[in-house]
């Protein structure tokens, strides 16, 4: 007997969601926060069972020299050598024979090693103590864990949350409900994981994490305030005073900065989330199947501008400078992604890397795009490759900064314009940095660390010289 | 038992299918004898008046377009002449003192002149396929094609680029290839080389 179209229908639809929430429950990243650095690595399912690229792993945690060797990977990570072969639980270091505890595997020339012994290899390697929340994929290198206290106060009631470190979370009010989500804090909870109050204005608190971070909820009877204070370290979940005018439409607006260096951070049913935007966004270019240029004899183009994002990002929060990555794996994105994240990132700059082994110095580029008619500002309505013009005032300003920086610092830096996607298709300030090897030196010397930390360092000051200077993306 | 009136249709079938494959080797070795004196038919030409011609080379150590003049044979028309030029600077970076190498077998079809201010530059599938990867070498062999071809044509304003004739997004993974380069603009970016 046929089936009818309707059943067929609905069994297609079935099947359809259960692919789509079986995808979506999958990981497909593990969130790694150590000491001063917050970053992600991508998950590789291989035979049923789940990897990480060993040098995305180890790279933004010191100094990295890897090398393939047929079936091996031969790396020296902060003078330490190590040596891993496809297939093989055993690896050694320092010479001596180790376990994996799961077999090591070799794809297209990389290292990737089990997410079940991350946390028996890193201690080992990185010589960090490591605390990794298996289920949530989350791994906590260095104690870098943020813990968290919850005090109940009365008369008025009130919630203290006291942090061990200052964080920045989005906050979220919404009936019944304040959330507070942190994306790049290592936040951890205590158990249990939902702590019931009973009180007039908190009922409860529960927390959930995940590779995406961590959020904790804190349920209540009644409209609520958020008061953020202590440098970011504590907030204060208290009664509203004043309720939001139920004709007001709901809208997010910034922080409000309060007396006594607090903010206030919402009020009643209206979201307005608390935190600090990035200022810049860089792109490591290439990525994927994408490799750029070969540098040298093995080393493409798409890890050297990867290596040197993951310094430069490092470089840059270190002086205070947020930063929101393009990718932090091997990942491929087309000019059109990344334009699109740069332009929803809310970032004042947009930096594309690349390196080449062609010439010497640093050279800064700014798009080639055609000026705009008068009259047209930032909010015209401008074709798609032409989307960086009104904003080309700012490229050249940063382009200029980065370019006497870089001579500074003892680089032959070089500046020009030059028609290249996705820069202009990016509507804030944008420009694109290539690193070429030193005066007289060759394409290995792009995969040096000592040279990347130098050009991140330069780039560093210049950006975070910036601040001020660039318009504010619409 | 297969019957035999079957197995006829079969052997016709695959007899057939090897006819056919052989005409179309046939086919594809007589469209490359055709194709084969088209690139030839536009070689430079060998004859015609002496003239200055003003050449923007590359340079990849110091990142710059400079100046190189050299005595050549010019056609009179437009196309001609700009494809002559632009012959003669691929020619200067494939010599073996070339600042800035280019691949070997890497020339230009053609130069379609639309106007005055308008043009036209069909690279061959070598010189894209073949060119060094980076935004600085890229850069810099597209810009020295651009200049090179406005000191024939001062008047012009835009050119574009076409290997084999079609559009391309990039020349080696970098620069642009698919929109028109403004001209002005070209020369002020060289002019920044430094």
């Amino acid at each position: 007997m046929p089936m009818k179209p309707a059943i067929l229908q609905r069994l297609l639809v079935m099947l359809l969601l259960m692919c789509v929430c079986g995808h979506a429950a999958e990981p497909h990243h593990i969130a790694i926060y150590a000491p001063g650095i917050t970053y992600q690595v991508d998950i590789v399912v291989r035979e049923g069972a789940e990897y990480v690229g060993l040098t995305d792993l180890l790279e933004p945690l010191g100094r990295l020299e890897s090398r393939a060797d047929g079936k091996k990977i031969k790396l020296s990570f902060n003078g330490l050598d190590a040596e891993f072969q496809d297939g093989k639980r055993q690896f050694k270091l320092r010479g001596e024979k180790q376990d994996l505890s799961a077999n090591f595997a070799v794809i297209d020339g990389r290292g990737y090693i089990p997410v079940a012994a991350l946390a028996h290899l890193l201690p080992r390697i990185a010589e960090l103590p490591a605390d990794f929340h298996v289920a949530a994929h989350r791994l906590f290198l260095g104690g870098a864990q943020v813990r968290y206290a919850c005090e109940l106060l009365h008369a008025p009631s009130r919630l203290v949350l006291t942090f061990t470190a200052p964080v920045n979370p989005l906050i979220r009010v919404e009936k019944g409900r304040v959330r507070f989500a942190f994306r790049r804090e290592a936040v951890v909870g205590g158990s249990p994981a939902s702590v019931p109050y009973g009180d007039e204005l908190i009922q409860s608190t529960a927390w959930q994490e995940s590779a995406d971070g961590f959020e904790l909820d804190v349920n209540v009877q009644k409209p609520v305030t958020v008061i953020a204070g202590g440098g970011g370290r504590s907030f204060t979940i208290q009664a509203a005073v004043a309720a939001a005018p139920p004709a007001m439409a709901p809208r997010v607006n910034a922080p409000v900065a309060a007396p006594n260096g607090q903010s206030a951070a919402s009020s009643g049913v209206v979201q307005r989330p608390v935190r600090t935007l990035p200022f810049v966004f860089l792109d490591a270019a290439h990525g994927g199947g994408d490799a750029g240029e070969m540098l040298g004899a093995s080393v493409p183009e798409k890890n050297v501008t990867l290596a040197l994002a993951r310094r430069l990002q490092k470089e840059l929060e270190s002086r205070g400078v947020a930063v929101v990555m393009s990718r932090t794996s091997d990942a491929q994105l087309s000019n059109d992604q990344r334009a699109v994240a740069a332009n929803t990132s809310h970032a004042v700059l947009y930096v594309s890397l690349h390196a080449s082994s062609s010439g010497n110095g640093l050279r800064i580029y700014t798009a080639m795009v055609p000026s705009l008619p008068a009259g047209q500002g930032r909010q015209s309505f401008l074709p798609w490759d032409a989307a960086q013009a009104p904003s080309l005032p700012d490229s050249r300003i940063a382009a200029a900064a980065l370019d006497a920086q870089a001579t500074s610092a003892g680089f032959h830096a070089q500046t020009s314009s030059v028609p290249l996607r996705p820069l202009n298709s990016v509507t804030i300030a944008a420009v694109a940095v290539e690193l070429a090897p030193p005066p007289g030196g060759s394409a290995n010397d792009l995969g040096s660390a000592e040279y990347q930390a130098r050009a991140a360092a330069a780039l560093a000051d210049a950006i975070a010289g910036l601040r001020g200077r660039l318009q504010e993306a619409p | 038992m297969i019957p035999r009136r079957l197995q006829y249709v079969v052997l016709v079938l695959v007899v057939a299918i090897f006819a056919m494959g052989g005409y179309l080797v046939h086919l594809k070795r007589k469209a490359e004898m055709v194709s084969l004196p088209l690139a030839t038919r536009l070689s430079a030409p060998v004859s015609g008046p002496a003239e200055m011609l003003l050449l923007y080379v590359a340079d990849d150590q110091s990142g710059t377009l400079r100046q190189e003049t050299i005595s050549q044979a010019l056609p009179s028309d437009p196309g001609e002449r700009g494809r002559t030029a632009l012959h003669a600077l691929i020619a200067r970076c494939q010599q073996k003192d070339s600042p800035h190498p280019l691949p070997a077998g890497a020339d230009v079809h053609e130069v379609f002149m639309m106007g005055p201010s308008s043009a036209v530059i069909n690279l061959n599938a070598a010189f894209a396929d073949g060119h060094r990867s980076g935004i600085g070498p890229e850069q810099l062999s597209l810009f020295s094609l651009v200049m090179t071809l406005r000191a024939q044509f001062p008047q012009l304003t835009r050119v574009r680029f076409l290997v084999e004739g079609k559009s391309r997004e990039t020349l080696a993974g970098h620069v642009d290839l698919s929109s028109w380069y403004d001209t002005a603009a070209v020369a002020e970016s060289a002019a920044s080389l430094k």
